[in-house]
């Protein structure tokens, strides 16, 4: 529970949370802190529990599940986090020629937000945030144990993750096909996401290079909730080199 | 493996090509199962340890009222006491998924409701052995306390989300374990 790395200490918790598990690891702190450190981890659990209440589709009274259910016509006022993610979400349908659709192909157009209000156009527009939202949880919560004064850490959402500070992360890929996990690398003060597509994986690699195998994408860059969505554009387009990348100082792994 | 461009504003250090390194098992130790009940009802000044043994009867109200099956005719449940008063119920399970062991420990409060869910190891097996009674024997009995520990430096799984479904079901089967506890007087 509380490894040394690099002289620093350690102290790290995982709750069930966006269905998935979250892991929040602390540095920087003493042994004798521990109890405290634990739980400060509450600060990063708390803030995902928060975007998850806006965010998911699956919780009823949500900013989403309320749009799902809306008829057209109807304004929905919404909170800060699903702005944030809307916002992010409208920019990327536009930079990667539909490629990133959170209507998931119901009705790409069938939304429109407009000073934290989100109009509903179509009938048929339905909004699933699972290819951008956990990584934006990872941002507001990692956010969230910075202001708190906390000097490093990291916080991984099911594999999309980011560390801050002074925290080190060894990466390791998990083999989805096959289970077990191999070395990828190290991060530092930075997002790391990674996608699985395949025959039972909600990504689709569509180029016909790929098509024969089922694969993984990851993505690093500075913010988790683009680190998160641009695996889903990659997986899309099977491009590691799509403009977006650059645009966001991102980088791409076929793997 | 193949690549993006350079102008990544965030460092990765690459350790190998992919496609040629080996799988590793994974395990890290979170809390142990005191850790996590302590977190849970911090005001606490004891928890009791007590048994709960449900008969064939029981076992079928526990499976109706969970919708998932019962699993174990036997439960241990920490009971979280303040100056002789009954706080709520700490009760710690394992479950299975597609390659990971995960044990985990639930917090239920004297009204019923989950406090708090929290995990207390995960262990990643190399592939499919995690469905050969050998690999999942040799962490019968291993409280987080005295843990195998496999890698004990700081790193983080990345790979398509991993679903937490299992847990979500463990969780609704402790919760009903809980409450026919309570009904049956075993936890009175």
């Amino acid at each position: 529970m509380s490894p040394m790395h690099g002289g620093a200490h350690v102290v790290r918790r995982a709750r069930p949370l966006l269905g998935t598990l979250i892991e929040v690891g602390l540095c920087g702190t003493r042994a004798s802190d521990d109890a405290r450190t634990l739980a400060a981890c509450d600060i990063a659990f708390d803030a995902i529990a928060i975007a998850q209440a806006c965010l998911s589709r699956f919780e009823r009274g949500s900013d989403i599940a309320r749009f799902n259910a809306a008829a057209a016509g109807t304004w929905i006022d919404v909170q800060a986090d699903t702005d944030i993610v809307l916002s992010a979400a409208q920019r990327l349908f536009d930079d990667s020629d539909g490629l990133f659709d959170v209507s998931l192909g119901s009705a790409p157009s069938g939304w429109l937000l407009r000073e934290r209000r989100l109009y509903k156009l179509d009938a048929a527009a339905e909004i699933d945030l699972g290819g951008i939202g956990k990584g934006h949880a990872v941002d507001r919560a990692v956010q969230a144990l910075q202001r708190a004064g906390i000097v490093g850490g990291w916080v991984n959402a099911g594999g999309d993750l980011r560390s801050f500070g002074k925290a080190e992360l060894e990466l390791k890929l998990r083999d989805e096909q096959r289970g077990g996990v191999v070395e990828f690398g190290h991060l530092h003060d930075g997002a790391f996401a990674t996608s699985c597509f395949g025959p039972a994986a909600r990504s689709r690699l569509s180029t016909a290079q790929h098509a024969a195998r089922p694969s993984h994408v990851s993505v690093a860059a500075p913010s988790c909730l683009m680190a998160d969505a641009l695996t889903k554009v990659v997986a899309a387009c099977g491009d590691v080199r799509h403009p977006l990348l650059a645009q966001s100082c991102a980088q791409a792994w076929l793997h | 493996m193949s690549s993006g461009g350079p102008a990544s504003g965030v460092v990765v250090t690459l350790t190998t090509a992919l496609a040629l390194a080996p799988t590793a098992a994974f395990a890290i130790d979170y809390l142990s199962a005191d850790q996590a009940a302590q977190l849970m009802f911090p005001q606490a000044d004891r928890f009791e340890a007590r048994t709960v043994t449900f008969d064939a009867e029981q076992l079928r109200r526990l499976e109706a009222a969970a919708g998932v099956s019962a699993r174990s005719a036997r439960w241990q449940v920490r009971v979280a006491q303040r100056a002789g008063a009954t706080l709520g119920f700490v009760v710690v399970d394992d479950v299975i998924g597609k390659f990971e062991l995960i044990s985990y420990a639930v917090g239920i409060g004297a009204d019923g409701a989950i406090r708090q869910v929290e995990v207390l190891s995960y262990r990643e097996s190399h592939g499919h052995e995690i469905r050969l009674p050998a690999w999942r024997k040799q962490f019968v009995g291993k409280d987080s306390s005295a843990p195998l520990r496999v890698g004990e430096d700081i790193a983080n799984i990345s790979g398509a989300t991993l679903s937490c479904s299992h847990v979500t079901e463990g969780v609704k089967r402790i919760v009903a374990v809980i409450e026919l506890a309570r009904q049956t007087g075993a936890l009175a």
